[in-house]
């Protein structure tokens, strides 16, 4: 297994509380495989990603247990500066939510792309530069012999985020976090970067988490499925067993909240509240208040249900 | 009801005359939901403000049941204000922190009569109730509210005035998955309780298809594609169009997105593509596509379609 | 430490800061008759008399005496008063116009903001000590005068950074939606604008608290500004500036005085600041 996260807790200790934003999370990723990580904002989604990294929130996060092992290597306990050498933009990338704030407007974007290759030693000199080259080659910026000079607001949205794209594959990482990498773009170009983000995947066999809260761009390019609420993961699957049989009643309530294309016009099924605080969240199931199959039973924490097919789901009403 | 006939509107910058918006023209029908879809910058905003006053337009004109109301008297316009409303996209800038809830909704009351106080916040109290909100809100502050919940406080603002029109400006995509169709439906429920029409701007196809009765679909300024929704989106004849709805990747893992439906970048509005805006991007680009604008060839029942491949082929 | 038994809005009251602006206010209000001295009372005899707590000196004047023997904290509290005027009318003006031009240039944009930002570059480029010249040949030198002089100087600095406020508030969409119902342009200003650049306007107005204290005695130094017998503590300072050497403290401590006043005025509307703003107030 390529990445195998267990119980993992990562808490953000601030003024106000405890934060509980991971909270207990069980993940895996095989080589070459894409899990969707899905679930609506402030759900722990960027956190657990960044997590995997041990990039926590300066003073307030904290990783309170658990483990994240990649290719079998224990990494919450590997010290800093071998995380920093070995880990971080090498073997493990992430893209990160705002394609703006990853690109600095000052550097041209040549100096950008090679900057983890410099920085993990891989090419120096001419090299390097044909490296970049290479790389900007495979995110399909045009004749980017010509433009690695040129600075990022020269660049058009989707090519900023192919960029990005690009910094972070420059190190055949082993496993790629890919945080929202199209929801700032308008559809036409989003199909684009997933088409790339399928062509990274074919081609260098990595690993690829992606973040997102758009089922469609989940379905569209994951193999499975985490679905994440208030900090947990409620149900996790293959991509066709969490969309025809969605097993937990969140997961059926998203599914049934977005209006689809070409499909019949019905009433959208709203879901009613909100999701909790995550700081003192309720004990039980997180879901519950908002549930519709709610029982007495909800108050305790559900039991992980597996239904088989690496399907499973934590709800009460699975269990009996 | 709502009429608008070759708006243009361009604004000046430091770099240029950015061509937000070139010969506009479409028409809202009474109780109806008319959508403006389109990608970022496409100039859908910019149609909403003159609409709503906020800008001028270089040249057309809107009429609101039959008239103009560029030329209105200020008694007229006045009038036209209190017929006429808008939600806006954002639930953070939408209501002015400082302010209660009560004296947010109050507003717009009162800048057109003068109802005691007990008449005001009965007032207040009824559409509040209207989008679900205990009477109670009025006495708190925005910032004490969720993203949702400031959303239905900006419907009941603007409610307030028991409008004709509201213009929605990308209402729920600031907001979560899950309260999204809570906001939908109530916006739905509002105008079939009080039969009110609708001008929503979205860039989600799902949901203008899901919620509009109409639909234009913008690109670059230019109206691409107009007509009722259903035959729009059953049978879209643009292929800016067809391009945008390929690209919708569905919630069904069997779906297969088409990767070729529109290749390149969106130009910019700084220097617009020559003919039809959208010809260095399609694929099926032919002679006359750089030499001159298409004009709206009829495709059927009021569907419109502004290529020149519908020359010979009509409707 | 948390005093529990304070009324809520009470709690972290920045009291040191508090305590210096009410002394200074109190002196400024209640009359010189009340002073331990008269602050002209001239005594040769206690001339350059160093401040108690050292060798020579007397409880009679705790902080020392001057050249001419004139009380040293009699002087300062007698010259709170100039200081409390001249700021009040000075802020009050400065900021009342200041403000006002800046909401209209950036509210109305377009040949009145252009107008307004010329004469305020045109004002930003003459020297304030020109202007100060000039005013007080054809004017009188004095407290007015003084006023006058501030308040020429800075309400550009006002109106420049309230236009700029301006500007990014009309980009709100209750500001668009405001302006969509119907409502007029003078409760827009009332409701919205006003409200919402008032924290800029305390921060700036304390910001000038030290500058316009700065200002006066620079003026007053220069003879331009307060004239003898009238006290302030510019003219303390410019006074006290030829006796240095032999008597540090009789520059020292009306300096002290200014910086308390100003340091204390810049914390208290920090606080103040936070205070009023209704996003903070839940933390
Ligand atoms: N640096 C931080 N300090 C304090 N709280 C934080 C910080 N970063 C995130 N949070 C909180 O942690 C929770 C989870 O945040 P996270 O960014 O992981 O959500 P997400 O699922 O990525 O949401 P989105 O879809 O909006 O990006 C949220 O409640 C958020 O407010
Ligand atoms: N005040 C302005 N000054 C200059 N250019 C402007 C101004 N407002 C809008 N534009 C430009 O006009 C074009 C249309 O903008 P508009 O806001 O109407 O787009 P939109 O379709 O609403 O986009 P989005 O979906 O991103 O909201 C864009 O290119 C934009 O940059
Ligand atoms: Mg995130
Ligand atoms: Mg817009």
């Amino acid at each position: 297994m390529l990445l195998q996260v267990e119980n993992l807790r990562m808490h953000l200790h601030l003024r106000r509380g405890v934060l509980q934003a991971v909270d207990g999370i069980n993940l895996h990723v095989a080589e070459g495989e894409t899990l969707g990580l899905v679930g609506e904002s402030g759900s722990g989604k960027t956190l657990t990603g960044l997590s995997l990294l041990r990039l926590l929130p300066k003073g307030s996060g904290r990783i309170e247990s658990g483990s994240i092992r990649l290719d079998g290597q224990e990494l919450t306990t590997l010290p800093e500066a071998e995380l920093a050498r070995d880990i971080r933009g090498r073997r493990i990338a992430m893209i990160m939510q705002d394609p703006m704030t990853s690109l600095n407007p000052v550097f041209s974007i040549g100096d950008q792309v090679g900057g983890p290759l410099r920085n993990h030693d891989i090419a120096r000199g001419t090299a390097l530069r044909s490296a970049v080259v290479d790389v900007l080659k495979r995110v399909r910026i045009p004749s980017p012999e010509d433009r690695l000079g040129d600075y990022p607001h020269q660049f058009s949205g989707g090519q900023r985020q192919r960029i990005v794209a690009a910094m972070a594959i420059g190190c055949t990482p082993r496993l790629l976090v890919a945080d929202e990498p199209t929801t700032a773009l308008d559809v036409t170009i989003q199909v684009q970067i997933i088409a790339l983000l399928r062509q990274i995947q074919h081609d260098q066999g990595v690993g690829i988490i992606l973040i997102t809260h758009d089922l469609g761009v989940a379905a569209s390019l994951c193999r499975r499925i985490a679905v994440m609420y208030a900090g947990q993961i409620v149900e996790t699957g293959p991509v066709r067993a969490i969309y025809r049989s969605p097993s937990h009643p969140y997961t059926q309530a998203l599914l049934a909240a977005i209006p689809r294309l070409h499909s019949k016009r019905t009433r959208l099924a709203a879901i009613p509240g909100q999701p909790p605080s995550l700081i003192d969240p309720p004990s039980g199931c997180r879901f519950a208040a908002r549930c519709p199959m709610r029982m007495d039973q909800c108050a305790a924490p559900p039991p992980t249900v597996d239904l088989g097919d690496g399907h499973s789901a934590a709800c009460w009403k699975l269990a009996n | 009801m709502l009429e608008l006939a070759g708006i243009t509107k361009h604004y000046r910058t430091r770099n240029g005359v950015v061509r937000a918006v070139e010969d506009v023209s479409f028409t809202v029908p009474p109780k109806g939901t008319m959508a403006l879809v389109g990608e970022s910058g496409c100039g859908k905003t910019t149609i909403a403000k003159i609409i709503l006053q906020l800008e001028r337009p270089i040249s057309g004109t809107v009429r609101f049941e039959g008239a103009d109301i560029a030329t209105m008297s200020r008694a007229a316009l006045h009038a036209y204000r209190r017929q006429v409303a808008a939600v806006f996209q954002d639930p953070y800038s939408s209501l002015n922190p400082r302010l209660r809830v009560h004296r947010i909704i109050a507003e717009p009351i009162l800048a057109h009569e003068r109802p005691g106080r007990a008449a005001l916040d009965k007032r207040i109290a009824e559409v509040l109730d209207i989008v679900g909100l205990p009477a109670t809100a009025a006495t708190l502050y925005p910032h004490e509210f969720s993203g949702g919940q400031r959303q239905r406080i900006a419907i009941a603002r603007a409610l307030a005035l028991q409008p004709r029109l509201m213009v929605l400006d990308e209402p729920v995509s600031a907001l979560d998955v899950s309260i999204r169709a809570q906001v939908l439906n109530l916006l739905q429920d509002i105008q079939a309780e009080f039969g009110l029409t609708y001008l929503i701007i979205a860039h989600d196809l799902a949901l203008v298809e899901h919620f509009s009765s109409d639909v234009a679909v913008i690109y670059l300024g230019r109206v691409a594609e107009s007509g009722p929704t259903e035959p729009v989106f059953a049978n879209p004849r643009h292929p800016y169009t067809q391009a945008l709805l390929a690209a919708v990747p569905l919630p069904d893992p069997d779906h297969v997105l088409s990767e070729t439906a529109a290749t390149g970048e969106i130009a910019s509005a700084l220097n617009p593509p020559s003919g039809c805006r959208f010809h260095p991007r399609c694929p099926h680009v032919f002679a006359p596509c750089p030499a001159t604008v298409p004009p709206a060839y009829p495709a059927g029942a009021g569907h419109h379609v502004a290529c020149h491949l519908l020359k010979d082929s009509p409707a | 430490m948390r005093a529990s038994w304070l009324p809520e809005w009470a709690r972290g009251l920045p009291w040191l800061p508090l305590l210096v602006l009410a002394a200074v206010g109190l002196c400024a209000a209640i009359g010189e008759d009340m002073f331990p001295f008269d602050p002209n009372q001239l005594d040769l005899s206690a001339a350059f008399r160093p401040p108690a707590w050292q060798e020579k000196g007397s409880l009679l004047n705790p902080l020392g005496a001057d050249n001419l023997g004139r009380d040293i904290l009699s002087r300062i509290m007698a010259g709170s008063r100039v200081s409390v005027i001249v700021c009040f009318y000075a802020i009050l003006f400065s900021g009342g116009i200041g403000a006002l031009a800046g909401m209209i240039a950036g509210y109305f944009g377009g040949i009145v903001d252009a107008v307004l930002m010329r004469l305020i570059e045109i004002q930003q480029s003459i020297p304030a000590i020109a202007l100060a010249l000039i005013l007080a040949a054809a004017l009188e030198p004095g407290l007015s005068t003084v006023v006058v002089v501030i308040v020429l100087t800075y309400w550009a600095w006002y109106a420049r950074i309230i236009r700029g406020e301006i500007i990014a508030l009309k980009g709100r969409d209750y500001i668009a939606f405001a302006r969509v119902a119907g409502v007029g342009t003078a409760t827009i200003f009332v409701r919205h604008l006003l409200p919402n650049i008032f924290n800029t306007l305390v921060v700036l107005a304390t910001l000038q608290v030290g500058q316009v204290i700065l200002f006066e005695a620079s003026l007053s130094f220069l003879g331009l500004g307060i004239q003898q017998p009238d006290i302030s503590w510019g003219l303390m300072l410019a006074d006290a500036r030829q006796y240095i050497t032999n008597a540090w403290w009789a520059i020292t401590m009306p300096g002290i005085a200014i910086m308390l006043t100003c340091l204390s005025a810049n914390v208290f509307g920090d606080w103040l600041r936070d205070r009023l703003d209704p996003k903070l107030r839940q933390l």
